[in-house]
């Protein structure tokens, strides 16, 4: 069938596809919150056996090029980007898969041996911002940090000593996410759209969300056991978070075709595996569903001391004769129960009034029984002053001494303020950490479009090692899939919050009154100069008070000057 | 600048006429003033509101609320479950109402220690809810209030008003185009509880430090753009009344008053300001009258900077605000206005919603003469810098009668002594054949020549006693300006101190204690005050100082409380400008007895009494003149007490203005009258 010529050609693309074993997983994650929402979250995962080199990105087979070349390019050693819409509410939904900031988030490492990682930096976001139609050009090294403590290498490290001059962090928490950005992130996967489970993500559906969040991650891991070799891996994944009563339904019950649209018409040929489970563990405590079709597999997870159960469908091992709906149907109308937090969650606010000084206030809730240790990193813009000294950290009343800070002062116009407190807080606590700013003056042309709008703050970051599983759903570091997850107990779990990010008023100039400005500074001016003149230039001296000097009288003698000296003589 | 530096400056022809004529221009500046404040109502000096802001596209989309039926039956569970508690909020029902909508609920404490007398507790619970935005990441929220009032509550009951909230947040949970978190608060004890819950919400204390105890709040959402405050009284409501003026006498957004009413045309709810309606006379004189009564009801209420509403607490935190007040239908039946009102508040939210910008255009200084016509500050300022400008003149013209009267001695005195110069000069002038001036010249001289004859060697013999000599004058003067601010600050420290002294003393209670402690006061500054005129009236020359002195802190003072309160500035002015023009002016005895007995009534004191009189007049007309004076000295009491308490919880500076700034002026005035 395929012609003669062909066929070394054939051969050798073969040849090249067998030496890059490569491999991609789609997974779909589904879980009713106990607030009545419903979390939705998809992963694509390629990992990459990748030949090390210069060539390494020339010849793809199911990683994608043009974001390989991005990478391949700048040095990355790891990169993360994340484009959110909305807030995710850690007090009412728990911990997601994967945490991000509202807004644009992006964080690299990158190799050991790039020289001027600014420089390097500054291409990076310019590349990714063509790759992503964000505003992800916007990022430089005036909104951009270097946490020391905060951000460590999520993948395998060649050598231990990590020097935090590699690694950048920078967010755009007033960028809007919408379908601009959907469309090229789908296009970096294996199937696009229109197989598998990326057929499921029509911007019309997951827009209507109250959360979502497309990210990607690519990191270098161990190709086996020994991990004598690495390979890379590249992590897609979306995060959506539904309200069943915004979207028009008059009771809870969700299906994949209420959710997304549509329902699923197979696997993507290409994956390697094709699931989707369903988390059932609050059929046990909550109100209890049913789930329509059956599942394939049910799996009991017992992770940090909590078990959890999935319903499990092998999306490959099932026949498609028509469209495959999930329904889950709820046989009692939902009851607001009172909401249970989970172990660690935060929340932040400016406090004070006007537009001279405030305070900016983190709030760490801590419910579990013993106390926590956790790094607060805390990114402040230039145009915002904040003061070191006026730091308090207090649990109960009482304050707390931080085990560590590091502070890197912000420049005006060119860095960033960027704080990191290793902090213990006690069992069972609120924890405010409050600091306070100053509200500054911009030059006029610094003042974004509807300037009136306010500033923005990006989030804070709190990352804690947490001790129990409880309501944990991120993925163990060796596993990259959401199937890795089960059963993966460890000695603590890694979590890192997003904290809101803030609105703020700078006092603005009124932009639509320039004329005004320009009037009453010239007659200022002008009323100044006169006398400013004077004053400067005369010299000041008595004067005879008796003598008359108006003006009628100066002019006569003016005119008969002649005369004077005769009078004076007389 | 030129006149400080030029020496030989007011001597000219300008200035010696504004010397001779100062008095009859100040009164036609002041009569200025007051016509063309009046005039403002007129149509012709008034604008017709408009949309500044168009992002707010108001009535752009369809309204859509249909939850007028749950509104009444929230109304008719709240009014039974209210009943259970005569003196508090059903706090489990409203909590559970709201969660049962999916809403995150919460509540807040506060305590107010009563910062006056032996000091008691008053606690308080708040009751919030917030819709969080599905199209947004809490950064910006709106806020919809309600005060809750117990059946016990000497006001009318707003139940209907919360039942309207609750239909509302049903109505909002199930939409899904809110980019901005919608907080439903439902607060206690009146204004109390929304001062409360806004400095909570950020942490900041507004009043003397420790007297509202604000708590804290489990849960925000980002920076407040606008907070509508629903009273209604009744489900069958005549009429909704659109409150603006807020503590201090700020004022929300003129766009969002706009907005209001605009809504509720669209709706068909009949909307007033002031309780009024839009009149449309014919006769330019009787449209004229109506529109400057409206006009002047706002402004009296400005004036008082007390809050007519909750909306006014929040414009210190610089969120625009509006309380929309719905009173009872008089005749009997008719249905229910939940849907139309439903209406106007989801188009007034949705407006918000799409704003995106912080209202920052349209005017924040403004007087409404009618729903949709306003005044700006840039044609009303004009009118108060005419009164102002009355007294800088007076002032001015004083200095200058004063200068020229030293100079005019001066020059005697070396005129004495040297008469030939003098004699020779005069000869050069005639011989120049400058008659006038000559004339003028010569008329002034022999004038102070006169005075000074009469009065040199008492002057001379005063001076020795008090030790005064040129300088001294100015010791004098600046050391009872001192004195005075001193006094000043004394007095608005006073209540605290009585009260906290006298009310466990003699067990008196807290409103006569403050009443009788600030009457006692103003009694002794006013009898002190006399002795030391006297005293310093041996001099001509300080009482000159001192009228000069304290007419430019009133016009001063006047001009920066204009600067925040209009209205009360005017009031003061129009009040206080031509009794204090009249200070200083004339020599007879009983003119001057006249202008003092007539200072005497716009002593602070005196005016409060005075518009608690005028307030006690307009509302009760029947009222006989024994019962309106009765009526008076209770009320005035109460007004004090409460200007007080208002200056200490909520930071209101009506009464620090009035003992701190406006008494010592008043005193310097009277020492020189």
């Amino acid at each position: 069938m395929v012609c003669f010529i062909l066929v070394p050609f054939w051969i050798l693309n073969v040849g090249q596809c067998l030496v890059q074993k490569d491999r991609f997983d789609e997974e779909l994650l589904l879980k009713p919150l106990p607030s009545g929402h419903v979390y939705a979250y998809f992963q694509f995962t390629t990992v990459w056996d990748a030949p090390s080199g210069p060539q390494m990105f020339q010849h793809c087979h199911l990683f994608p090029r043009a974001l390989g070349e991005v990478a391949g390019r700048h040095n990355v050693q790891e990169l993360h980007v994340t484009l959110t819409e909305g807030l995710w509410r850690y007090e009412y939904w728990g911990f997601p898969v994967s945490d991000a900031a509202p807004g644009a988030e992006l964080w690299t490492w990158f190799r050991n041996d790039t020289k001027d990682v600014d420089n390097i930096w500054k291409k990076l976001t310019g590349a990714l911002s063509g790759l992503l139609c964000a505003s992800l050009n916007f990022i430089g090294t005036p909104n951009s940090l270097s946490p020391e403590y905060s951000f460590r290498p999520t993948g395998v490290v060649k050598n231990s000593n990590l020097n935090s001059s590699f690694v950048r962090y920078a967010t755009l928490p007033r960028e809007i996410v919408c379908t601009e950005n959907l469309t090229p992130w789908k296009k970096l996967l294996p199937c696009d759209s229109k197989k598998g489970f990326a057929s499921l993500l029509n911007a019309g559906h997951i827009h209507n969300t109250n959360y979502h969040s497309l990210g990607l991650h690519i990191r270098p891991v161990c190709k086996d056991a020994k991990c004598t070799e690495v390979s890379i891996e590249l992590r897609q994944t979306v995060s959506l978070v539904y309200d069943m009563m915004i979207l028009g339904f008059q009771n809870q019950d969700w299906s994949l075709r209420k959710l997304f649209g549509l329902g699923l018409s197979g696997p993507c040929p290409l994956a390697t595996s094709s699931f989707i489970y369903v988390d059932v563990t609050s059929n046990e405590t909550g109100t209890p569903y049913q789930l329509q079709p059956e599942p394939t597999e049910v799996i009991t997870s017992i992770r940090g001391g909590y078990e959890s159960k999935f319903k499990v469908y092998n999306i490959q091992k099932m026949s498609f004769t028509h469209m495959l709906n999930i329904v889950a149907t709820y046989s009692t109308p939902k009851v607001y129960a009172v909401n249970v937090p989970p172990v660690l969650y935060a929340s932040r606010y400016i406090v004070g009034y006007g537009q001279e000084r405030g305070g900016i206030v983190t709030k760490i809730h801590n419910n579990h029984w013993k106390h926590l240790d956790i790094i607060y990193l805390e990114n402040i813009p230039w145009f915002l002053p904040i003061y070191l000294h006026t730091l308090r950290v207090v649990a109960g009343g009482k304050e707390i001494t931080p085990i560590l800070k590091k502070y890197v002062p912000g420049k005006e116009r060119s860095r960033p303020y960027s704080l990191e407190v290793l902090l213990r807080i006690p069992a069972r606590s609120v924890t405010e950490i409050y600091i306070e700013f100053d509200y500054v003056f911009l030059k006029w042309q610094e003042y974004p479009p509807d300037a009136n709008h306010g500033f923005y703050i990006g989030s804070a970051i709190i990352s804690a090692y947490l001790p129990v599983g409880k309501n944990y759903m991120g993925l163990p570091q060796a596993g990259p899939t959401i199937y890795s997850s089960f059963n993966a107990s460890r000695e603590g779990f890694l979590l890192q919050l997003r904290t809101e990010s803030l609105i703020i008023t700078l006092p603005t100039p009124d932009f639509s009154m320039p004329y005004n400005v320009i009037c009453l500074a010239c007659t200022v001016v002008a009323l100044a100069f006169g006398p400013l003149h004077n004053i400067t230039t005369k010299r000041l001296c008595m004067k005879d008070g008796n003598s008359c000097n108006g003006l009628l009288i100066r002019l006569k003698s003016m005119l008969f000057k002649g005369r004077k000296p005769q009078a004076q003589a007389h | 600048m030129g006149l400080l530096t030029d020496p030989g400056a007011g001597r000219g022809k300008l200035t010696m006429m504004l010397e001779a004529h100062h008095g009859r221009l100040c009164i036609v500046l002041y009569l200025c003033g007051v016509v063309y404040f009046a005039l403002l109502a007129h149509e012709h000096f008034s604008a017709a509101t408009y949309f500044s802001e168009n992002a707010l596209l108001p009535g752009l989309v369809e309204s859509e609320y249909d939850e007028d039926h749950s509104a009444k039956k929230f109304l008719v569970e709240l009014k039974d479950e209210g009943s259970r508690y005569p003196d508090s909020m059903p706090y489990s029902w409203l909590l559970a109402k709201f969660g049962q909508m999916g809403l995150e609920t919460y509540t807040h404490n506060f305590t107010l220690e009563y910062p006056l007398g032996p000091g008691s507790q008053y606690r308080g619970k708040n009751v919030y809810a917030i819709l969080r935005a599905p199209r947004g990441a809490s950064t910006e929220a709106v806020v919809l209030s309600t005060p809750y009032r117990p059946p016990s509550s000497a006001h009318p009951t707003t139940h209907p008003g919360i039942a309207l909230l609750l239909s509302l947040a049903k109505f909002f949970r199930r939409q899904k185009y809110w980019a901005k978190d919608l907080i439903f608060l439902v607060t206690e004890h009146e204004q109390l509880g929304t001062q409360a819950w806004v400095e909570a919400y950020h942490q900041a204390s507004s009043g003397h430090p420790g007297v509202l105890k604000h708590g804290d709040l489990p849960a925000r959402a980002g920076a407040i753009q606008a907070a509508v405050n629903l009273e209604l009284r009744s489900d069958r409501i005549s009429h909704i009344d659109v409150k603006v003026e807020g503590l201090n006498g700020q004022l929300p957004n003129l766009d969002l008053v706009n907005l209001v009413h605009r809504l509720c045309a669209m709706e068909s709810v009949r909307h007033t300001f002031k309780n009024r309606d839009n009149a449309n006379y014919a006769d330019p004189w009787r449209q004229w009258s109506y529109s400057f009564r409206t006009m002047m009801s706002m402004v009296f209420t400005q004036a008082t900077g007390m809050t007519n509403g909750n909306h006014g607490l929040f414009h210190r935190f610089g969120i625009e605000a509006v309380t929309l007040e719905g009173f009872e239908r008089r005749t009997a039946g008719g249905p229910p206005m939940f849907y139309q009102m439903g209406r106007v508040v989801e188009g007034i939210c949705r407006s918000l919603n799409n704003l995106l910008e912080r209202f920052h255009q349209s005017f924040f200084f403004y007087l409404l003469s009618a729903t949709d016509r306003y005044i700006s500050i840039g044609a009303y300022m004009p009118s108060l810098g005419l009164m102002c400008g009355a007294l800088l003149i007076r002032a001015f013209s004083l200095w200058l009668r004063m200068s020229s009267e030293e100079s005019a001695q001066a020059s005697n005195h070396e005129s004495n002594e040297s008469k030939d110069e003098d004699e020779l000069t005069k000869e050069v002038d005639q011989k120049e054949g400058n008659i006038n001036d000559d004339k003028f010249v010569d008329e002034k001289i022999e004038d102070t020549t006169e005075i000074s004859e009469k009065e040199e060697s008492t002057i001379s013999d005063v001076k020795e006693k008090l030790g005064l000599h040129g300088g001294p004058v100015l010791v004098v003067v600046g050391g009872l300006v001192l004195a005075a601010h001193v006094l000043g600050v004394m007095a608005v420290n006073l209540p605290v101190f009585v009260t906290r002294f006298a009310v466990t003393t003699w067990n008196i209670p807290t409103v006569d204690c403050v009443w009788i402690g600030s009457i006692v006061f103003s009694v002794l500054l006013v009898g002190a005050a006399t002795i030391i005129a006297r005293m310093v009236a041996i001099n001509p020359d300080v009482p000159i100082l001192l009228n000069i002195a304290a007419l430019l802190e009133l016009a001063t003072l006047l001009l920066a409380v204009a600067m925040h309160n209009f209205s009360l500035a005017l009031v003061c002015g129009m009040l206080c400008t031509p009794i204090a023009l009249g200070i200083g002016t004339f020599k007879r005895w009983w003119l001057r007895g006249a202008v003092r007995i007539l200072w005497l009534l716009v002593h602070p004191l005196s005016l409060l009494s005075l518009a608690v009189l005028l307030a006690a007049r307009t509302n009760f007309p029947e009222e006989s003149l024994m019962g309106l004076l009765s009526r008076t000295n209770l009320a005035a009491r109460q007004a004090l007490l409460l200007t007080v308490v208002d200056s200490l919880v909520y930071g209101s500076w009506a009464f620090n203005v009035a003992a701190g700034t406006f008494l010592p002026t008043w005193l310097l005035l009277w020492v020189a009258s």
